[in-house]
């Protein structure tokens, strides 16, 4: 199918933090911060799964999420919904996950305390750019007295 | 017009458009082979030359130039431990070039260790994060304080890196990394243009570092033993050419009426009797595992207990001068009925000396410096026919195994006070 | 029943996190762009922009059930859950208090190390008038702070 565009890739480095709503069986949300979310492919994009947190425990029960990114480039942002859909332990999008997190653990002092536990795969089955959401980068500046 | 007079003009026009076509595609496709050209370039130049200084100069320029990353590095693999070591960067401080990085350290460590490619767009966000849950088991007392990673070279605010192993089937060679103060400043084609680049220069760099071991072993070969030389070159064994001082034991020896003999002999003879007392002197100082520092013609120094330490050093020495001694007396029983006068003179002494590269440029070679080098000298110029002379502190190391008569004290040039000295006569229990 | 703290950075400049869900038990999230926390630190109105608050007050008015999740660039974090009680078109004060808000905001983001051309265009993009107040109870409040007793219920 192919629904994540390739303009929404620069949203998917880690620069600006990205948030991610959960919602248990029982029908409680929960919103989180997510440092990245991880381009798979145009299908497909993972979360990492350091600690056990409301947000695993949530999408192991009731898999659906809704995950909002900003891109550090044009500042147009998504919101990206989401169904759990596995997690994986080995694999190439878990190495590529675990070397990054491996990497910045040593340089803070923190290698072996903080893992990566899983990648956790979602397929994406809707891409909506929020337009109504950003004021357009020329419009932003104008003074107080905006319309 | 008739039917067919229209098709063909219709026909010439579709052609015409298909050659527009084609034309722009052309156009396009070599604009990106473009790229694909300068790098086929370089890769040409990379394999012309065996240098590794200017290989790496090479690999980098292009990393700048044609791929256009401002701040890049090499890293090679030690050859014995798993760390890397700067070899050549371009847009960094170059004092930087020397320093280590083990493996799992870092975005490059962890591409060491893995033999796999990273980016990342966003080390500040991913430090500050990972640092603060730090603080927090710090104060929850669940972790010891400290414990940063050693300094890793590169830009202190870096936000953007891409580093590549660089492979020899499947054999790590070293990680080229490039580094940006932007966040997100490197894409998916950047790492393909690394690939094409790494690729090429890993070959490149290990033909030169090969060739640059074999260069050095051949060098070292002379001095020592094959297996010792190649211990050094692939760094089992500490560089013997860096400076360091040890104790070490040093023997002198030269060929009594040589000079004489070579004087009024035929220079065949000089070469064979030359070849003869070489090739069973060598013999010698392999079997009890000294060192050849220099033999100028007829004389030579030996000394033990460096580059490898050995046991008992001052003990070795004596026992090869006494099985030199011998060798030289069933040698001499040949030349002498051939009408020569030679004896083999001996000076052994022991002490610290500094040792490393003497020499310059180009013409680098291991050699010793002390006084205790002095000493066996001139303790080897005081040795009459047949003597080995030792020093008082290779007196002492041996007394329970040998025979000696004293006879010192000897006034020697360059030392201010005359020095015991003895004769080694026999081992004992011997005749 | 709020702690001073949270009170604290629901005034600014904390990130402020809205999640709702609809009848099917589909998340879906929105940004608040300012808060404030009523005289009984029990209740809270927060403002969305208008784009948003078309899916936010249609979960609300479904199933009532909200979560805010109010944090720091320094990870300092807090999860807040409760139930919807009403919501109205943003007035002229609010309006202000949000414009107050963004200030703090964008400092906020500075000070916590984006570089500028970061900071700017992400807190000012955001898009907060015309916008919607919606009020709601809190039931419980969670530490969301990562590292140690992350996800320890606080009140």
């Amino acid at each position: 199918m192919g629904i994540l565009p390739d303009e929404i890739k620069p949203a998917m480095q880690g620069v600006i933090p990205s948030h991610v709503v959960t919602c248990s069986r029982d029908g409680t949300p929960n919103a989180s911060a997510l440092s990245q979310v991880y381009y798979v492919d145009p299908d497909h994009v993972a979360l990492s799964h350091q600690f056990f947190n409301k947000t695993v425990r949530n999408v192991r029960e009731n898999p659906r999420a809704v995950v909002w990114i900003i891109s550090p480039e044009t500042f147009d942002a998504w919101d990206l919904g989401l169904e759990y859909d596995h997690s994986e332990t080995s694999g190439p999008i878990f190495e590529t996950m675990d070397m990054q997190i491996e990497a910045i653990a040593s340089i803070v002092g923190m290698k072996g305390i903080f893992k990566l536990k899983s990648a956790d795969i979602y397929r994406v089955v809707s891409v909506t750019k929020n337009v109504g959401e950003r004021i357009p980068l020329p419009d932003i500046d104008e003074p107080a007295g905006q319309r | 017009m008739t039917a067919e007079g229209a098709d063909s003009l219709g026909l010439r026009e579709q052609i015409a458009q298909n050659q527009q076509t084609i034309d722009r595609l052309n156009r396009d496709l070599e604009k990106k082979s473009d790229q694909v050209r300068i790098i086929q370039q370089i890769s040409s130049e990379i394999t012309s030359t065996l240098d590794l200084d200017q290989v790496l100069e090479i690999v980098l320029r292009a990393t700048e130039r044609v791929l256009g990353f401002q701040h890049s590095m090499i890293l090679l693999k030690d050859l014995a431990e798993d760390t890397l070591r700067l070899f050549a960067s371009r847009g960094y401080d170059p004092t930087g070039v020397g320093a280590q990085v083990a493996f799992g350290e870092g975005v490059i460590g962890v591409v060491a260790e893995r033999k796999r490619m990273m980016r990342v767009g966003s080390l500040g966000a991913g430090i500050a994060y990972i640092t603060s849950i730090r603080a927090r088991l710090e104060a929850a007392g669940q972790v010891a304080p400290g414990g940063a990673a050693a300094k890793l070279p590169g830009l202190p605010n870096a936000q953007s890196q891409l580093a590549l192993p660089l492979l020899v089937k499947d054999r790590l060679v070293g990680v080229l990394a490039v580094e940006s103060p932007r966040p997100n400043a490197f894409d998916e084609l950047d790492e393909i243009l690394l690939r094409i680049v790494g690729n090429q220069a890993a070959t490149a760099i290990d033909n030169a570092r090969t060739y640059q071991m074999v260069e050095k072993l051949s060098r070292l070969k002379r001095f020592f033993s094959p297996q010792l030389a190649e211990l050094i070159v692939t760094g089992g064994a500490d560089d013997p050419l860096k400076t360091h001082r040890r104790e070490v034991t040093v023997a002198f020896l030269d060929l009594r009426g040589f000079t004489a003999f070579a004087e009024t002999s035929e220079p065949e003879e000089v070469m064979s009797v030359l070849r003869e007392y070489h090739a069973d002197m060598g013999k010698l100082i392999l079997e009890h595992e000294g060192t050849l520092e220099r033999f100028t013609g007829d004389g030579m120094m030996i000394f033990f207990n460096d580059p490898v330490p050995v046991p008992n050093p001052a003990e070795r020495a004596v026992r090869m001068a006494l099985a030199m001694r011998d060798r030289v007396a069933a040698l001499l029983g040949r030349w002498r009925r051939r009408g020569y006068e030679l004896d083999l003179g001996v000076g052994i002494a022991q002490g610290y000396a500094t040792i490393g590269a003497i020499g310059f440029e180009g013409r680098w070679d291991y050699g010793a410096i002390g006084t205790v080098t002095n000493l066996a000298a001139r303790l080897c110029g005081e040795a009459k026919p047949g003597q080995i002379l030792i020093a008082l502190r290779v007196a002492g190391e041996v007394e329970d195994l040998i025979e000696a008569e004293e006879v010192g004290p000897l006034a020697l040039k360059g030392l201010a006070k005359p020095v015991p000295a003895f004769n080694v006569v026999r081992l004992r229990g011997r005749v | 029943m709020i702690p001073d703290r949270v009170v604290e950075l629901l005034h600014g400049p904390a990130f402020i996190q809205v999640g709702t869900r609809d009848a099917q038990l589909r998340p879906a999230h929105a940004w608040a762009i300012g808060a404030v926390v009523h005289a009984d630190r029990q209740t809270v109105t927060f403002f969305v922009h208008e784009s948003r608050s078309a899916r936010v007050l249609s979960d609300l008015q479904d199933n009532g059930r909200v979560a805010l999740g109010v944090a720091l660039a320094s990870h300092e974090a807090y999860q807040l859950k409760g139930t919807y009680l009403t919501s109205r078109p943003t007035r002229d004060e609010d309006i202000a208090l949000q414009e107050t808000y963004r200030t703090k905001w964008l400092a906020a983001a500075r000070q916590a190390g984006y570089p500028e051309e970061i900071a700017r265009p992400l807190i000012l993009g955001f898009a907060y008038r015309p916008g919607v107040a919606v009020t709601f109870q809190v039931k419980e409040i969670f530490l969301q702070t990562p590292g140690p007793g992350a996800g320890n219920k606080m009140a």
